[in-house]
């Protein structure tokens, strides 16, 4: 009797037999116009999950946020942000900038009883990454509950890495510690603004971001 | 060349549609609920143990225990007579509503491989849709009519005299079967085409009550020995005339096949509404969902024999408390697409909770002329506008209406005065590239705000302590006061902030209201 991994592959082929899908290029990516992101891999990667780790307070995900809509507004691509704290601000964005943006705001404050706002976005991601109207969906856990992130299973991770898989969306979490195991590239921002962020065109501050490469799994095609 | 669509036990299978469970039991649609009530049909389930016409409730039960009783149902009736007049559109523009269960359709101008390939698929169409009917094409309506009647029953009950038997060999090399397997009852759908080669075979095989003769004629006629339309038509015309009179006359006509005659044609309808009041009260949403694809399903095809489509759903559900509950649903693109359709019905219903059981329901279709236009080649519109409406509903459903949305800054000065809008269709040309960008790092908020300690040496905050951040405050910026609407009471507001700057890192937006402090803003 074959084992369970056996048996889910042979499910797999017989389904991709029964219900063929047109061929993908892998290693496609979608240029986020920050240079050290582009640098390291070229930018985000399309049909798989990534993770940028926001270890330290005030270390940029919002500004890497402006710029991945900065750079989605210039495109004219559709971006979905689900917030998974109501924690943006889009008074500190060009008004121009949120034309194409979808904001889903899961309040902690105000979830259900009987779900978590952790387990609501992560709901929401599951929808969005079935919509083929969507270039890039932000999953923004980074003031996520320390024990609803840890609740979370690894399979629901995996579930939204299959969900986006056969897309051209790229999916992006913003987390506060590594937590996506299904995340193809993972990169941390760690260091803090200092004073003079403040008063520094917002540009400047987004070139100077310098998010280190954690993790980088390359597509066996891409390799080939 | 006229067809005719024909439903045997109409109003039998126009109650048992709406009722899947019981369409697949034995079932008999009696008079009436009193005790007096007897048959008035029966499906094939039902026969087989024994129920007839005629038999009152108790000898039928005796016959079949688990029989399902109903009474006719005009409501249901009428929904089915305008399923059937929706299918037989599809065939031809002109179309009778010749009886209940019978409709005769005029196919002049088409060839003989479109209507007969169409009234297979009308046929299909109708069994999908709960009415088991049968076709028959003829150079008459009569004589279509006689071959609709005659399908059921033969395909049923194959035993036939050997000469009976080999005409019908010779018609089935010109029918087409469709076999439809239901979960327990094989039927046999048959479309009969009567060529003018085979019409004079295939009514000498007939029974003389297909024509439907007086009780006193039929009499006479079954003491002559005359038992088939063939042993009529073979006696002289005017000797049964001169017998007869007008009415044999009649009779002799119509056992010939009748005479091709003008339909009366029914005009196509020009509103698109369905309703029912339910029986017994709905509580659950599977039952509703049946009915609404049943309802959808006709409403589809009237738009596509109208050549329209829908551009809005409007869904009223009366409750038992005779509340009613109402809901506009404009479609982000005209449609007449029925999946699409239901599921911006069943997205809404999902997650809709009534406060007591549903009674009636009505859905009415708002049409439009279907948008015909080519895509831009650069243009950035929705590729899939319904699934993107499914999605927003979805998203909507889970985690709050006024939560989802395109944010909006308002005209104000107030501290996050933002509004959600309606995501865009088309996303516009970006902007010129800002001569003045954006100064410091965006705000990343706390809703509501952090309410905040602080430590004040010589009148300036040294060390912060909120419920999620706390350290020591190495340097401060200025205070800057805010206010505005003072010239409304209930939404005057003044503030003064603060950016402050903490030892171990962090840039956060001090708020003091009224001597209060509170944190309203990391800087990321």
């Amino acid at each position: 009797m074959p084992a369970a991994p056996d048996k889910l592959a042979t499910l797999r082929r017989q389904l991709a037999e029964r219900f063929p899908s047109p061929p993908r290029i892998a290693g496609r990516v979608f240029p986020t116009g920050l240079p050290a992101l582009d640098e390291i891999a070229g930018g985000l990667p399309l049909g798989a999950v990534t993770e940028i780790v926001c270890s330290a307070p005030s270390c940029g995900g919002q500004l890497l946020l402006g710029q991945l809509l900065a750079t989605t507004r210039a495109a004219r691509q559709r971006v979905a942000l689900i917030d998974g704290s109501d924690s943006f601000d889009p008074t500190s964005h060009s008004p121009d900038l949120l034309a194409h943006l979808v904001w889903i705001r899961c309040n902690p404050t105000v979830s259900s009883a009987k779900t978590s706002a952790t387990a609501d976005a992560l709901q929401a991601a599951d929808l969005l990454a079935r919509d083929a109207n969507f270039a890039l969906i932000v999953l923004d856990l980074r003031r996520a509950a320390e024990n609803e992130l840890r609740r979370t299973p690894a399979t629901q991770w995996y579930r939204l890495q299959r969900a986006v898989e056969p897309t051209d969306l790229s999916l992006v979490a913003i987390t506060p510690r590594a937590t996506v195991p299904s995340a193809q590239l993972r990169f941390t921002l760690s260091a803090s603004h200092s004073a003079i962020a403040l008063e520094l065109e917002r540009p400047a501050l987004a070139t100077a971001l310098a998010p280190a490469l954690q993790r980088q799994r390359l597509h066996v095609a891409a390799i080939a | 060349m006229f067809a005719v669509l024909h439903i045997a036990d109409f109003p039998l299978h126009a109650v048992l549609r709406n009722e899947p469970d019981a369409a697949r039991r034995p079932a008999a649609l009696f008079t009436g609920t009193g005790k007096k009530s007897v048959v008035l049909a029966a499906n094939s389930a039902a026969r087989a143990p024994g129920v007839e016409l005629g038999m009152t409730a108790p000898q039928a039960v005796a016959r079949c225990p688990g029989l399902v009783i109903r009474a006719p149902n005009a409501a249901a009736e009428a929904e089915a007579r305008a399923v059937l007049l929706a299918v037989s559109f599809t065939l031809s523009p002109s179309i009778e509503d010749t009886a209940p269960g019978v409709c005769t359709i005029d196919l002049r101008g088409s060839t003989r491989e479109q209507f007969e390939s169409a009234a297979r698929a009308a046929v299909t169409e109708l069994v999908r849709l709960g009415l088991p009917a049968t076709a028959g094409l003829a150079r008459t309506p009569l004589l279509a009519l006689y071959a609709a009647q005659s399908n059921r029953s033969r395909s049923l009950n194959l035993s036939l005299s050997p000469s009976e038997n080999s005409s019908a060999k010779l018609q089935a090399e010109r029918t087409r079967t469709i076999k439809i397997t239901r979960t327990n009852e094989d039927l046999t759908i048959l479309v009969l085409l009567i060529t003018p080669a085979t019409e004079k075979s295939f009514l000498a095989s007939l029974p003389l009550s297909a024509a439907d003769p007086s009780p006193e004629l039929a009499a006479i006629l079954s003491t002559w020995g005359l038992r088939t339309l063939g042993d009529l038509t073979a006696l002289p015309r005017d000797d049964i005339v001169r017998r007869f009179g007008a009415a044999g006359l009649a009779l002799w006509q119509r056992a010939a096949g009748g005479d091709p005659r003008p339909i009366r044609p029914v005009v196509p309808p020009q509103t698109f509404a369905a309703a029912m009041e339910f029986e017994h009260e709905i509580e659950t949403l599977e039952p509703l969902l049946f009915i609404l694809r049943r309802f959808l399903d006709r409403l589809a095809l009237e738009l596509l024999a109208a050549q329209l489509v829908a551009a809005e759903l409007e869904l009223t559900l009366r409750l038992e408390d005779d509340s009613q509950l109402a809901r506009n649903f404009r479609l982000p693109e005209p449609t007449a697409d029925v999946e699409i359709l239901f599921r911006a019905l069943h997205t809404h219903l999902e997650s809709l909770q009534t406060a007591s059981s549903i009674s009636a329901l009505t859905l009415r279709v708002v049409p439009t002329r279907p948008l015909v236009r080519q895509q831009g080649l650069f243009e950035t519109g929705l590729r899939d506008p319904h699934g993107f409406a499914e999605t927003l509903a979805r998203l909507s459903a889970l985690v709050g209406a006024d939560r989802v949305g395109t944010p909006q800054l308002e005209d104000t000065h107030r501290p996050d005065g933002l509004k959600l809008v309606a995501p865009l269709a088309v996303i516009p040309p970006p902007p010129a590239f800002p001569l003045h960008p954006a100064i410091g790092a965006p705000l990343r908020r706390f809703r509501p705000p952090l309410p905040a300690q602080l430590e004040l040496t010589s009148g300036r905050p040294t060390y912060l302590w909120t419920e999620k951040i706390r350290g020591e405050i190495c340097a401060q910026g200025p205070v800057y006061s805010s206010s505005g609407d003072w010239w409304q009471l209930d939404r005057a507001w003044t503030r003064c902030e603060s950016d402050i700057v903490l030892a171990d890192g962090g840039l956060y937006r001090l708020l003091i209201e009224n001597n209060v402090y509170f944190i309203e803003g990391e800087y990321d």
